[in-house]
């Protein structure tokens, strides 16, 4: 087993050969363009929208532009050099920043102005180019030998285009008309879901940091915790969140103290403790690895320069290890953000209860609405602590 | 190589044998007589939750249930396997380089996706059922198989390889009979990691209407049922760590017989 949870971004050369990553990447893109539903229109929010093809959405000279496009970035893919990469990499953001314009075009064609519930629903092509576009992204990353800002930067940037244009244009697009039905509620729900994923995070990490710590000075205490945090991972998150139910219930019944502290069966209390739960075993288990792979010799070397056994570790064991440990905080993080969503089934709140309302109301649109914003938030923290981990990794970046 | 160290060797395997099946076995035992004995422990759920109408889970019985689980985690599984270890051998070979990276950091991501997310995005595509739980499956188990199909391919050595080249075998005999035997530990490491986390993930499909382990524990946190949601929980739990201990002696073998050949 690795002892990462995640593969270090590989170095690649750069060869003269056609690159055919980009090439069949280019190929799915046309064909999702072609051969799937571009939108979908529907009469109100909870009828199934019927779905319409890319010519009747954009006409044919957005058609053509899109496939246009489409193509020249296999074109370039053909002559791999630092010129053509770069240039695919303006082709990629230029899609990136056209397609909320398609959306409107499709909106301004398909929805009738007569028809005030009338909304647009993105179609499976949209979304299929929109993964692949990010995907040839990572690509030229590595072949360009970018650092993971840049592609930070760009997705920044459009999805602030993005923002805009839904912002000003997009009224027609079943996702703005959701939002801006229960544009308060969305906040708060991301909000509450942040604070609760901080919250659990930030005490997993203290409390793993101290497990592993004692875990290294008790070498018994090792075998019978990790048995114990392995078995908590077998319990499924729906049932850990359910089991704490009755007995918080029955605490805060029966010891005043801790009503008023705001415990309560339902509601914050079970969710936070089934997410440190659960965030326990990748915190401890990384932060454990990390300490104990530190070379013997490094820590050696340091002795022998005449440390003492708290400098050793607060100046040599301790940032040697950061990188690992970091990466254990970014698996944590994600995981909770995940689980979050599940605690709204307890009344935790969060995005969760967006998902979960929709799905009982069969309304679609509310359930993307609530499951967006979730996969957004895991990316960015992924992105941004896989970025900090590269930062703090011995040597940086270049 | 004297004559009796031979037969210590044939002999080591085949008394540790018994031992690696003891613990499976023990825990697949547990996990039938729980879902025999739940419908007659009626008294003891009782004592839990006195004031409910009904203790026991009767909608659907609890090898039902077991078996739709399984059956959800194992297609789950299969594909993923499938699906994972092929990529993970495709890049490794000259003509798939290229893909390397791109696998590799689209494993990663799937794994960031949350599987409730992808469950609700799924729902529209797939409808309400059964599907959308398999596909959140599919992608959240990806990882691990893909991660270590690759660290286990890439840690056979060199040396090995082209000692294989030197007798005479061609690429598909050396991705058969040498680097797969060896990376197999690696790889079922990887299986293990995803299949365990799949059988506690599977529960979540009840929320979209898949019917299987998970539907004891909606309904108990609906009903505020405790019982119903320790019966779903307790056959979960004990699924997994059937399968996990399964798979733990599963590694022991594999290992033990990459290391028996006399050096």
């Amino acid at each position: 087993m690795s002892l990462l949870d995640a593969l270090p971004t590989p170095r690649l050369e750069r060869g003269s050969y056609p690159n055919v990553v980009l090439v069949s990447l280019s190929a799915v893109m046309l064909a999702a363009i072609w051969g799937l539903d571009a939108v979908s229109m529907a009469p109100n929010r909870i009828v199934q929208g019927a779905g319409a093809g890319v010519m009747e959405a954009l006409g044919w000279p957005g058609a053509l532009l899109a496939s246009l496009l489409v193509l020249a970035l296999g074109t370039l893919a053909f002559r791999p050099n630092p010129t053509n990469y770069s240039a695919a990499l303006g082709v990629v953001v230029l899609i990136l920043a056209l397609m909320p314009f398609g959306l409107m075009v499709a909106g301004h064609f398909l929805i009738d102005p007569a028809l005030p519930q009338a909304r647009l629903g993105i179609g499976a092509g949209y979304w299929v180019v929109l993964f692949v576009l990010l995907l040839c992204l990572i690509e030229l990353r590595l072949r360009l030998a970018l650092t993971r800002l840049w592609p930070m930067l760009i997705l920044a940037g459009v999805g602030l285009l993005w923002w805009l244009c839904a912002w000003l244009w997009l009224g027609d697009l079943a996702l703005v008309q959701e939002y801006r039905a229960r544009d308060q509620q969305l906040i708060r729900a991301v909000g509450q879901h942040v604070v609760l994923v901080g919250v659990a995070v930030s005490i997993s990490v203290v409390l793993g940091t101290l497990l592993a710590l004692l875990m290294r000075r008790y070498a018994r205490l090792q075998k019978g915790a990790f048995a114990v945090l392995n078995f908590l991972q077998t319990i499924p998150s729906l049932a850990l969140f359910g089991l704490l139910l009755a007995p918080l219930a029955w605490l805060s019944a029966n010891v005043p103290v801790l009503a008023e502290l705001g415990v309560s069966g339902i509601g914050n209390t079970p969710a936070l403790i089934a997410l440190v739960a659960y965030s326990l075993l990748p915190m401890v288990r990384n932060t454990y690895i990390a300490l104990e792979e530190v070379s013997a010799d490094t820590l050696e070397a340091a002795s022998a320069m005449g440390m003492r056994a708290s400098q050793r570790f607060w100046q040599v064991r301790l940032p040697l290890a950061l990188p690992v440990l970091l990466e254990g905080v970014r698996i944590t993080t994600v995981q909770a953000i995940g689980l979050t969503a599940v605690a709204a089934l307890i009344g935790a709140g969060g995005l969760g209860t967006f998902i979960f309302q929709g799905l009982g109301q069969a309304a679609m649109d509310m359930v993307l609405l609530g499951a967006l914003p979730i996969l957004i938030l895991a990316l960015m923290v992924d992105a941004a602590l896989s970025a900090l981990t590269e930062v703090l990794r011995p040597g940086g970046v270049q | 190589m004297t004559h009796s160290a031979t037969r210590r060797q044939r002999r080591v395997p085949h008394a540790g044998q018994k031992r690696f099946w003891t613990r499976p076995l023990l825990w697949g035992v547990l996990l039938c007589i729980c879902v025999a004995g739940i419908p007659y422990a009626e008294g003891l759920f009782r004592w839990l939750e006195p004031d409910a109408r009904q203790v026991i889970y009767q909608r659907a019985p609890f090898y039902a249930l077991l078996g739709r689980h399984m059956l959800v985690v194992g297609a789950a599984a299969v594909v993923t396997i499938a699906v994972g270890v092929g990529a993970g051998i495709a890049v490794t070979r000259r003509r798939g380089r290229d893909f390397l990276p791109l696998v590799a950091q689209l494993a990663s991501l799937g794994q960031t996706f949350p599987p409730v997310a992808v469950l609700a995005l799924a729902v529209p595509i797939l409808g309400f059922g059964t599907l959308p739980i398999i596909m959140a499956l599919m992608l959240y188990g990806l990882l691990p198989i893909v991660r270590n199909t690759l660290a286990g391919l890439q840690e056979v050595e060199g040396d090995i390889k082209t000692a294989a080249r030197a007798m005479g075998m061609t690429p598909v005999q050396i991705l058969q009979r040498v680097e797969l035997p060896l990376a197999a530990p690696v790889i079922l490491a990887g299986i293990r990691t995803s299949v365990t986390i799949n059988i506690a993930t599977a529960a979540l499909g009840a929320t979209v209407g898949a019917s299987n382990l998970g539907d004891p524990i909606i309904a108990g946190i609906i009903n505020g049922n405790m019982a119903y949601v320790i019966q779903g929980a307790l056959i979960i739990a004990l699924l997994a760590l059937t399968l996990d201990s399964l798979f733990d002696s599963l590694q022991t073998r594999l290992r033990q017989r990459l290391s028996a050949f006399p050096r």
